[in-house]
């Protein structure tokens, strides 16, 4: 017996539904950073996935699994504070390649420590619902308990960066000093301070992102865990808009969405290549996005 | 005594001594010759491209008869070394080409590319796919194929960069090299899935070297030297044309692009078509390292053209120096024997070479030299030793 | 009051300027006037830290600001409306005025129905984007932002840049309106010498980063040499 609900169509929308949410975590957590200090962050993958071995990590020394949640922001706030003053700061008004190289090097060290201490093995991490499809009429819905929280996490973090931007004395500073950084420094705003802080709560957003994807039974937490994902981020970020919060999360839902139906009508492979075909051909059209309004570059 | 008749000489002097010690030690004539005929290719390159009137005037022959002059030397070299340093040696070449062709991206045009392990990866498989298909094809054929496919793949992903700055086109070479194993398996029919692509005959020496080493019996040995040579002399070619390329009127308006787009587009220079050609080139130039590697190794594995590639190109460039071609060849020969040089560091230290830590060294070190050079000297080891040179030669001239 | 003694700037070879010392009292307008490339706005600059001097000092009242960073002497009540007034366009008015009320003691409600009240006209608009204002709205959104915060000293850069004869007038009045009303220290760097003269109370001059005058405004306008030299202020 075949409903609706459990039809193809349906469970394809459902499970790219949980895919596109965690690209638009992504994509959020690179426009934060971007917006705040016009870096694209490729170690924007490798910073929260230190952050959630040091905090998971804790689970096997029987702590809580929420208290770790907990420890692996708090590490997130850390490393990204520690890496805006350390790393980026000395890197602005740099050629643009730089802190692009500089990334990348970041990423590469991440990733090595992280296989150094904790190794390359993948460590399973509890999933703090149920990862098993309800069914209906004995059919898979395409959506599970923890799918359901995974989408949830993602439209409440989202909610909460959006209202942090739009409602909160803190968020105009935040937005004042990406947009006119001297002249928010001429009105008393603590500029660099409002840098570092985009960098904190954009490693934050991205611990967020991968606990929920070393929390899928099928990956599990490992050094590389976010290289694939960053990609999917990336793209999504690109075609939203890298300045745009808003446009990052909905071309990733969006994404998530097209590709789930590329994936299961097509074939795994194609994910991806279609992924980077949506990428250049969006980039030929709207270089600067498609969901922002087109600003001229500065000359 | 005048310039020519001074370098005349030298060069004179350095043939006779080469060939009268050549046939004092060789153990047989044809080793002999063979010294000989080095010798005079040396002699003569080294000649006419140190004429101060060949240099003034006619600088692309100036810089042809150099590279004449070091390969014909290297290629000497290579038949005193042992099969494995051969090997390196080559791989590292091979490197270095698709180094060069970064460095002339970045150097040339500001851009970087985070994706040129794939377009190596898309050089390694045209290479073996073409020889495949058609077993006949002689190498330099095969090779220029295998170009112009990385050139295409090039083109393709450039056009968009007609509009991009740079961090959207980081990021999209980011996605090709992370895409770039799906489309491989994609295509599972042409290029061998997991298992990748065996040559169908692997390159061997001809008669004649094999005569020249070891009397009519063709070993291993001189299939590995012939093959280095060839590499050899691919790079050598590869040298020439880019650092023509550097002098040139286009990569004057590529230098220009990269300082101040702005102020290029004022003085008429095409940038959109500027920035695509910078990106196409060093396609190709990938393209080309990756088919000398299959040629190398007489066979292909997706697993060599992953991401990680991609991050080590980019990596080996900026520790060479990005943007120079003396920082290609350093970076080829940092990739070539960073590996033994690690494990060497590894032994001496008494760490456990199967430990997660020694098994991570190259990363870590890799990542943290990457962060160095951009911090404290964006122009890598080359950039260095120019500063270095000019430091030296500004406080020869207060004395 | 803000006293400048003997500060010299330079940028590279480049002297901005040269052993400057003036003083603005509290409660006065002071112009500082000169040609482009006198060095006024780097005189603004200095003052509000984002400049630092090679050598010569600032103060308010009796503190030193050298050596400060801006957003701390924002913090002191120094406000700065910079040279094309430094609207944020993407903000609304009434976020940029939030923006300009972050340092302010009073409560943000008080301030903004205080501001609309003074600038009538942001009231109307305070929901638009400062993008669609005109060149005088934003001036004035300028000059409200950096009063919200109540200022002691109000640092003004070339205000009447751009604008009509009348709104500089109409301006005008209002700098010499809330400096009376408010007790406030004005420092007006203007080119538009003529409007500026006629509300200042003390005038300076910049030649080439050197004080060539410093004296009331009456006496700065009637001196035919000055004038013609300095202030290119030709009958």
């Amino acid at each position: 017996m075949d409903s609706f609900l459990t039809s193809r169509v349906v469970t394809d929308v459902l499970s790219g539904l949980t895919n596109g949410a965690i690209y638009g975590l992504v994509a959020l957590s690179l426009v934060l950073v971007w917006r705040a200090t016009r870096v694209l962050n490729f170690a924007q993958g490798a910073m929260p996935m230190f952050a959630t071995y040091l905090g998971m990590g804790l689970l096997s020394y029987d702590w809580p699994y929420w208290v770790c949640v907990g420890v692996s922001l708090v590490a997130a706030f850390a490393i990204g504070a520690v890496t805006e003053r350390v790393l980026v700061r000395p890197l602005y008004g740099k050629p643009e390649i730089n802190p692009i190289v500089v990334m990348v090097g970041y990423l590469i060290i991440l990733e090595a420590f992280a296989a150094a201490i904790w190794s390359t093995t993948p460590r399973s991490l509890p999933a703090p619902f149920s990862p098993i499809d309800w069914k209906l009429a004995g059919q898979p819905v395409g959506l599970s308990p923890f799918s359901l929280f995974e989408v949830v996490t993602a439209l409440v973090v989202m909610g909460a960066i959006v209202g942090l931007f739009r409602f909160t004395r803190i968020g105009l500073q935040l937005r004042a000093s990406a947009l006119a950084p001297e002249v928010s420094r001429l009105l008393g705003v603590r500029v660099g301070r409002m840098l570092t802080l985009g960098w904190m709560l954009s490693t934050a957003v991205g611990a967020v992102t991968a606990i929920l994807v070393a929390s899928n039974f099928f990956t599990g937490l490992t050094p590389q865990l976010m290289d694939g994902i960053f990609a999917f981020g990336f793209i999504a970020a690109a075609v939203g808009g890298l300045d745009s919060p808003v446009g990052a999360v909905a071309s990733g839902i969006a994404l998530g969405v097209v590709l789930q139906f590329v994936g299961d009508y097509l074939n795994s492979n194609a994910i991806i290549l279609v992924a980077l075909g949506i990428l250049i051909v969006s980039l030929m059209v709207r270089p600067n996005g498609l969901l922002t309004r087109s600003a001229a570059r500065r000359v | 005594m005048s310039a020519v008749a001074r370098r005349g000489a030298v060069a004179l002097g350095g043939l006779v001594v080469a060939v009268a010690l050549g046939f004092a030690l060789a153990p047989r004539t044809s080793d002999a010759v063979a010294v000989a005929a080095v010798a005079a290719v040396a002699a003569v390159g080294g000649f006419v491209g140190s004429l101060p009137t060949v240099r003034a005037e006619h600088p692309a022959l100036a810089r042809a008869m150099l590279t004449v002059v070091l390969v014909d030397l290297v290629v000497f070299a290579t038949a005193f070394l042992s099969v494995p340093t051969d090997f390196n040696l080559a791989t590292g070449a091979g490197m270095a080409i698709v180094l060069l062709g970064l460095s002339f991206l970045t150097g040339a045009s500001g851009q970087i590319s985070i994706g040129n392990g794939a377009f190596m990866g898309v050089g390694a498989f045209a290479t073996a796919i073409w020889a495949n298909h058609h077993a006949t094809t002689p190498i330099v054929v095969t090779l220029l194929i295998s170009v112009a496919v990385g050139a295409l793949f090039g083109l393709l992903l450039g056009l968009p960069a007609t509009r991009l700055r740079g961090p959207y086109l980081a990021g999209m070479t980011l996605a090709f090299a992370v895409a770039f194993p799906a489309i491989l398996s994609s295509f599972n029919s042409w290029t061998g899935g997991d298992s990748g692509l065996q040559l169908p005959n692997s390159v061997t020496a001809p008669p004649w070297l094999v005569g020249l080493f070891h009397a009519g019996t063709p070993t291993l040995t001189t299939d590995t030297l012939w093959l280095t040579d060839v590499v050899m002399v691919a790079t050598g070619v590869a040298f020439f044309f880019m650092a023509n390329l550097f002098a040139s009127r286009t990569g004057r308006a590529m230098r220009l692009v990269r300082d101040n787009d702005v102020a290029a587009e004022l003085v008429g220079v095409a940038l959109p078509r500027t920035r695509v050609i910078a990106f196409v080139i060093s396609a190709a130039y990938a393209a080309l390292g990756g088919a000398l590697w299959t040629l190398l190794n007489n066979s292909v594995s997706p697993a060599t053209y992953g991401f990680a590639l991609s991050i080590t190109i980019l990596a080996v460039i900026v520790i060479g120096g990005i943007g120079t071609i003396s920082g290609a060849i350093i970076g080829g020969v940092v990739y070539a024997y960073s590996t033994n040089v690690i494990a060497w560091f590894v032994a001496r230290t008494g760490l456990n070479p199967q430990g997660n830590l020694a098994s991570q060294l190259n990363g870590i070190i890799f990542g943290a030299l990457l962060i160095v050079t951009m911090m404290f000297s964006p122009l890598g080891i080359a950039g260095t030793i120019r500063h270095l040179r000019q430091r030296r030669a500004l406080a020869r001239e207060r004395r | 009051m803000i006293a400048v003694e003997r500060l010299t700037v330079a940028f590279g070879a480049v002297y901005a300027l040269r052993e400057v010392s003036l003083r603005a009292e509290t409660g006065k307008i002071t112009a500082v006037l000169g040609a482009n490339g006198a060095g006024k706005t780097t005189l603004l600059r200095t003052i509000s830290g984002l400049v630092a001097p090679q050598s010569g000092t600032v103060s308010l009242d009796e503190r030193v600001l050298t050596r400060r960073r801006p957003e701390d002497i924002a913090r002191l009540g120094v406000g700065h409306v910079p040279e094309g007034r430094g609207v944020i366009a993407e903000f609304t008015v009434e976020e940029n005025l939030r923006l300009g009320a972050i340092v302010a003691k009073v409560p943000l409600e008080e301030g903004l129905a205080q501001q609309y009240e003074a600038f009538p006209v942001l009231g109307q608009r305070r929901k638009q984007h400062a993008a669609k204002l005109s060149g005088g709205e934003r001036q004035m959104l300028a000059m409200a932002r950096a009063l919200i915060a109540r200022p002691s000293v109000l640092l003004l850069d070339e205000p009447s840049l751009g604008l009509a004869p009348l709104v500089t007038a109409q301006l005008m009045a209002t700098v010499a309106e809330l400096c009376a009303t408010k007790d406030l220290t004005v420092v007006l760097v203007e080119q538009n010498a003529s409007s500026a003269l006629r509300i200042a109370h003390h005038a300076v001059v910049l030649n080439v980063g050197s004080v060539v005058a410093d004296a009331p405004a009456e006496v700065v306008a009637a001196d035919e040499r000055l004038r013609q030299y300095y202030l290119g202020m030709v009958e």
